[in-house]
């Protein structure tokens, strides 16, 4: 009913809301898929009033007036249920007659999300589109000079080491005195970064764990997986498949019970423990999955009862100082497999990270370490912390391979770079300009979503509802009416596909460097940009 | 020919090695001059033979001794022939156009690289990268390589053409006579091989039977071949076919990529075999995870269809004190049932003409969804009015129960009438004369005709058979109806006006005693009137004032007028001024002093500041707070024997009244039947499940009831348009003759997709589309 009741501050018009569904009344049939579909339930049928006025100017008949009704979708504007912009309408319309547009003007909306004082939480990504990676070029393109290789006709063996890579003679006093030499895992230099099973729905997170896995055992691609923090299913950890995955540890511990119950039969040792101290998305807070997402299956993996909230606080709780919260946690977790699995930590992209870095360089135990960058994406996290907090990853990696270089160490504690890295769907070249810049090897997780789920979110706003569990492609939902659109083996072969033509493209850039058997870590002179603020604070050409 | 007869050419000049320009030079000098056989003594020169296209179509032969340099036979032309006669280096036949080239020794990498015609026979191995980017120009014989071992690392990528043959004698790398890597990118010729392999890129090339046709063109070229090289004698051990292999490129169609295990073949069997039946968590759940489409139906749903008739209250029924399902009456007149409309008011109110059709402000109305669109609301005063004529239903016989009820007002009426349809037996009494209380004796005659309220009197009569009028009672009476009756219900009303105490308040006239008087036309207002207390009762005096003759009628107030409705209007209709904020000093002969000390000349002065329930007589046990009789949400004051209704209360309008006494009445009848219900107060619907659309906003007044009940959105109640049905995409609702009321409107579960269209369309808001709780299937 068109109200004609009193307005509030948050009364919102159609102009004022960022997603304007563009409906047309001549293509439009009345299925109502639109309607079924719509994630947050915006679009609902509307009644409409068509009034004609059948006027005589002759006078010689009164002018009369004929009302009649039709029927059609509209959508409401209470920020509730505003519509995120999905475009499932679109997706299931059987005549084209729906889109959501986004709004030429300024959104209002942001004004009002913030009802009951409760400040905007979502899923995705930073809000804010593009980035330097993208404008990294790679300049060094060898012809005649270095060995030039054919990315097509040459084989190449892109395998970066996850691992403490001391120096031949430390390694040497290490066996003589030790008797140990720190694991080091051969791995494919694309790590797809952790998303936790309750974050990720369970016929996506089998589909990642299966796509892995054919990876590995069908193409031979050393591919790895990190859980992210919410435990592993406890047949993965009884499996051969462990091999392929890293076991994340967080400030919430969840799931750690039952992996250590797991211990004793495990077939293999995980590929390695990733410590996460912070998140690129939500630097310095925390998460929390909420009651009503803890359903069996998730309590089962987790090690929790159903129906409670699991908070992970945004600091580990038994840790005081950045020595001990580096060297305890590594021991720890190095002891549980008998110092044969590789343990590392995952921070935010931070002005404080090199201070991290210089105390792993101390430590021999430190196998690497992530560095997870502004532009990474979350399941739930503040807008306020996704938009405005966080360091970007390429300046950030770049200062601690630097700092490497100065003590010597480039490359023996391998630095991951993480955080948007195929933001605009560039993934081989901002991991190869990462990997120029310094890292080992990129994790990755919002581009997976996207490119082997399909995944609607955008910098632009687009859906972003991870948060609440309405996934309308199942990747983020627990409600099986919801995840059941996504079909794990479809996932697995989208992941195939992508790491397969990752693989080439990164062989299209590395190629002409003439590098084929080692990655071109911290290759920098490979590398242009036309800032040359951007040039010179990352040490690369400044190129016009 | 003769070794004699050839023209010797020196790559030495003076024991000094000439360049490869000058030696290129002199060749080509001698051949321009018609030199047809050089002898080349070489000292590593660069592209030696090639380029002789100066002898025409006339060959020419070129021996090579000595070190050949890199690519002999470049860029050659089909009338050379080339014969190396030691081992060759890189690049032989490069850019090969058609010269026949013999290597009488191994050769080196990058033999016949982009040859596009000719040949190249070589008498051993070669190196890396033979036969590699080799073309085939449909005008010319495609090209030929023949090497009598093994072919090196990376042999025929990217070959586009030509014919290949490794023959596999005295290879270099006998188990392997391809090298490693072969044909990587090749898109075109073929390549016959004798001996092992350790693999090619399958992916571009496949390995193809030999046909007789392929095998004849072996054999034939085979002799020629050995001859140029002088082995004819490995003839016999090259003729075996079954030794011979063959490779050709796939056509473009055919290069599906390597093959892979399809994904489904992995999950059954590598990944399932794995982890077990199920998957990863096959283990902990049972859940049916096999992939749904979008649109689903059925449990799959996100979102059902609930067909909420009367769940929820329409807002006029809601607004009404007296609790009357307003919107069911008009779906009754829709229904053609009119009397029924009519007789259903009976059941909530004595009153229906009285109240509903001309006393009421209409609260109703006021509610009456339609109002949120600007648009008139359904106009009930002509159903009040139309029940003059309602006829009671059949009354229950006599429980036995006896209940007085002291007060016959609207209050004491109204519970009456309740006690007395529930079966048990109400007995009134009242001091006045007549039953009705204000209704009767205040209410001017203007605002409610004699007959109407006459007639619903005698209505009354007939269902409450003991009415005892003119009986005054004291505290002492009451307390004796305690033993007599099962409980008493008060209801006295309020007739202590309110006075203000100013000096001269002796003069003013009350409203009560003026209203009283005028009914009988027992009082002269005189030409100038002030009513001090502007609210609807002041503006009953003003009326009755006018009607009597004043001229001049001034309402004033402390604040501004909370009057509304009728009154009002006819106050103003009237002629009557509304002053405020006014405060009376005093009142003298001349009228109305004001603390500002404005006269407002009076004939007469009236107070009506409202009335005061008289509460002395009520037993002790009956907690009197503020004046009011305290009483709790049934009405029951704190004798529990005793309830108290009306504006013994608290002050309110004749609905308000009359409500408390069907309340107060429902309350006994549960207390006698035990205990009271809890209460099952249903939600006023929200206005926005009700669409007003299908009615025409312009339509500004009523004819009759029909016109009414066509235009009542009937919130919350269905009215059976099937609108739901004709709107379902999915053909998912249908009606059913079930339900209480005769028919429900039912969904499909396995045919409904949980779109909403039914909730989107309902003129009334009786769909709701609600999260689907099943489980799972």
């Amino acid at each position: 009913m068109p109200t004609n009741g009193r307005i509030t501050p948050s009364t919102l018009s159609i102009k004022d809301l960022p997603w304007q569904i563009a409906w047309d009344k001549e293509k439009c049939t009345l299925c109502g898929r639109c309607a079924a579909v719509c994630p947050v339930r915006t679009l609902e049928l509307g009644v409409f009033r068509k009034r004609v006025v059948n006027t005589d100017i002759t006078v010689s008949q009164a002018s009369t007036s004929t009302m009649s009704v039709y029927h059609g979708i509209r959508q409401q504007t209470n920020p509730a249920t505003a519509c995120v912009g999905c475009g499932m309408c679109s997706l299931v319309c059987p005549n084209d007659a729906i889109l959501p547009l986004r709004c030429d003007e300024a959104d209002k909306l942001v004004y009002h999300v913030n009802q009951g004082g409760a400040p905007r939480r979502r899923g995705g990504r930073r809000n804010i589109p593009g980035g330097l990676l993208d404008r990294i070029k790679f300049i060094r393109i060898s012809m005649l000079t270095d060995p030039a290789l054919d990315a097509g006709r040459h084989e190449f063996e892109l395998r970066t080491l996850l691992g403490r890579i001391l120096s031949p003679e430390e390694n040497l006093a290490h066996l003589k005195e030790n008797g140990w030499i720190p694991p080091v895992r051969e791995i494919y230099p694309l790590i797809i970064g952790g998303m936790s099973f309750g974050a990720l729905s369970p016929t996506m997170w089998e589909g990642l764990q299966m796509g892995v896995a054919y990876l590995n055992e069908e193409l031979n691609m050393p591919v790895r997986m990190c859980t992210g923090e919410g435990g592993c299913p406890p047949r993965l950890l009884r499996s051969r498949f462990l091999q392929y995955v890293i076991l994340q540890i967080a400030s919430g511990y969840f799931g750690w019970d039952e992996i250590i119950h797991a211990i004793p039969e495990m077939k293999v040792d995980p590929c390695a423990v990733e410590i996460k101290y912070g998140q690129g998305a939500k630097p310095g807070d925390g998460g929390l999955l909420m009651w009503y997402k803890v359903n069996k299956l998730i309590a089962a993996i987790r090690g929790v009862p159903t129906g409670v909230s699991l908070p992970s606080p945004p600091t580990h709780q038994t840790k005081y100082s950045i020595e001990e919260a580096v060297a305890k946690m590594i021991q720890s977790m190095y002891m549980a497999w008998g110092f044969r699995v590789p343990v590392y930590p995952k921070i935010s992209a931070s002005s404080t990270s090199l201070a991290v870095l210089n105390n792993l360089t101390r430590n021999d135990y430190a196998a690497a370490l992530a560095v997870d960058g502004e532009d990474g994406g979350t399941g739930a996290a503040y807008n306020v912390s996704m938009n405005t907090m966080g360091h970007p990853i390429a300046s950030n990696i770049r200062d601690c391979y630097l700092n490497l270089v100065k003590l010597g160490k480039q490359n023996e504690i391998p630095l991951f770079a993480g955080g948007g890295i195929g933001k605009t769907g560039n993934l081989a070249a901002n991991a190869a300009a990462l990997i120029m810049l310094g890292a080992s090897g990129v994790q990755t997780g919002k581009y997976i979503m996207q490119a082997a789920a399909g995944c609607l979110g955008s910098e632009t706003d687009r859906c972003n509802i991870c948060n609440v569990g309405l996934c309308p492609k199942g990747i983020t939902s627990q409600d099986p009416r919801l995840y059941r659109r996504l079909d794990p083996e479809d996932v697995a072969q989208r992941i195939v596909d992508v790491f397969v033509s990752f693989d080439i493209e990164l062989k299209k850039i590395v190629a002409p460097l003439g590098r084929s058997t080692s990655l071109p870590i911290g290759m920098s002179d490979a590398l242009g940009i036309d800032d040359p603020a951007a040039a010179e604070r990352l040490d690369i050409k400044y190129v016009v | 020919m003769s070794q004699d007869n050839y023209h010797r050419i020196s790559g030495k000049k003076d024991g000094i090695r000439i360049e490869s320009r000058i030696l290129e030079e002199t060749i080509q000098a001698a051949v321009e001059q018609g030199e047809r056989f050089l002898e080349v003594d070489a000292f590593g020169q660069h592209g030696i033979g090639g380029r002789l296209w100066k002898a025409g179509d006339e060959p020419v032969h070129v021996r090579v001794i000595g070190h050949v340099g890199q690519r002999p036979g470049s860029l050659g032309f089909p009338n050379t022939q080339i014969e190396i006669m030691g081992p060759a280096s890189d690049d032989v036949g490069w850019l090969n156009a058609g010269a026949r080239i013999v290597v009488h020794g191994n050769a080196g990498n990058g033999l016949a690289n982009a040859m596009a015609q000719g040949k190249v026979y070589v008498a051993g191995n070669i190196g890396a990268r033979g036969m590699t980017m080799t073309k085939s120009n449909p005008r010319f014989d495609p090209p030929e390589v023949w090497v009598l071992g093994s072919a090196g690392d990376y042999f025929g990528e990217f070959m586009a053409g030509g014919i290949a043959v490794v023959c596999g004698v005295d290879s270099q790398t006998p188990d392997n006579v391809l090298g490693y890597r072969p044909f990587v990118g090749m898109v075109g010729g073929k390549v016959f091989f004798r001996g092992p392999h350790k693999g090619f890129s399958t992916a571009d090339a496949k390995q193809i039977p030999i046909s007789d046709d392929d095998w004849q063109w072996l054999r034939k070229n085979l002799e020629t071949y050995l001859d140029a090289i002088g082995r004819r004698e490995l003839m016999d051990t090259l003729s075996d076919r079954e030794a011979w292999q063959l490779i050709a490129a796939r056509t473009p169609q055919e290069k599906t990529g390597v093959p892979k295990r399809s994904m489904t073949s992995f999950r059954a069997d590598v990944w399932d075999r794995e982890l077990g039946n199920g998957g990863m968590i096959g283990d902990l759940t049972t859940i049916d995870r096999s992939p749904v489409p979008v649109i689903t139906t059925g449990d799959l749903r996100r979102f059902v269809p609930v067909w909420e008739n009367k769940q929820y209250l329409a807002p006029c029924q809601h607004a009404c004190p007296t609790g009357i399902p307003v919107q069911e009456r008009w779906r009754l007149i829709r229904e053609g049932k009119a009397d029924e409309a009519v007789d259903l008011a009976l059941e909530y109110t004595p009153f229906p003409a009285t109240v509903c059709g001309y006393l009421c402000p209409n609260l109703c109305m006021r509610a009456c969804t339609r109002n949120q669109a600007l648009m008139q609301p359904i106009d009930v005063t002509k159903l009040g009015q139309a029940s003059i004529n309602a006829k009671m239903p059949q009354l229950p016989s006599s429980s036995g129960h006896k209940i007085a009820v002291v007060g016959g007002g609207p209050a004491g009426l109204s519970v009456a009438w309740q006690i007395r349809q529930q079966g048990h037996d109400p007995v009134v009494y009242d001091t006045a004369k007549k039953a009705g209380g204000k209704i009767s004796a205040v209410i001017p005659q203007s605002r409610i005709p004699a007959d109407v309220l006459d007639a619903e009197l005698d209505r009354i009569k007939n269902v409450v058979d003991h009415v005892h009028l003119s009986q005054p009672m004291d505290r002492q009476e009451i307390e004796a109806l305690k033993t007599d009756y099962d409980y008493i219900v008060m209801a006295t009303g309020a007739w202590k006006p309110r006075i203000i105490p100013v000096p001269g308040k002796e003069r003013m006239v009350t409203a009560l005693d003026f209203l009283t008087r005028s009914k009988t036309d027992g009082i002269g207002p005189g030409r100038r009137v002030v009513i001090i207390g502007a609210g609807n009762v002041g503006c009953d005096v003003a009326t009755e004032a006018h009607r009597l003759g004043a001229e001049e009628i001034t309402l004033i107030d402390v604040q501004e007028p909370a009057s509304f409705g009728k009154e009002r209007e006819e106050a103003e209709a009237a002629g009557a001024k509304f002053r405020w904020p006014c405060f009376t000093k005093e009142v003298t002969e001349e009228g109305v002093v004001l603390t500002t000390g404005e006269v407002l000349p009076a004939d007469i002065v009236v107070i009506s500041i409202g009335d005061a329930p008289d509460t002395d007589f009520l037993p002790e046990s009956v907690t009197v707070e503020n004046g009011f009789v305290k009483v709790n949400d049934h009405f029951q004051t704190s004798d529990p024997q005793i309830f108290a209704i009306g504006d013994m209360v608290r002050p309110g309008l004749l609905t308000d009244a009359i409500g408390a006494g069907r309340k107060a009445a429902a309350a006994i009848a549960d207390l006698l039947a035990g205990a009271f219900e809890p209460a099952t107060e249903r939600d006023v619907i929200d206005f926005n499940r009700v669409h007003l659309e299908y009615f025409d906003p312009r339509v500004t007044d009523f004819d009759d009831t029909m016109a009414c009940g066509s235009q009542c959105s009937s919130c919350g109640s269905c009215r059976d348009c099937g609108l739901c049905v004709a709107i379902c995409p999915q053909a998912a609702i249908s009606r059913s003759e079930s339900g209480e009321d005769g028919f429900e409107y039912v969904v499909d579960d396995n045919l409904c997709i949980g779109c909403g269209f039914c909730a989107g369309a309902c003129p009334c808001g009786i769909w709701a589309l609600v999260e689907n709780t099943e489980p799972q299937p």
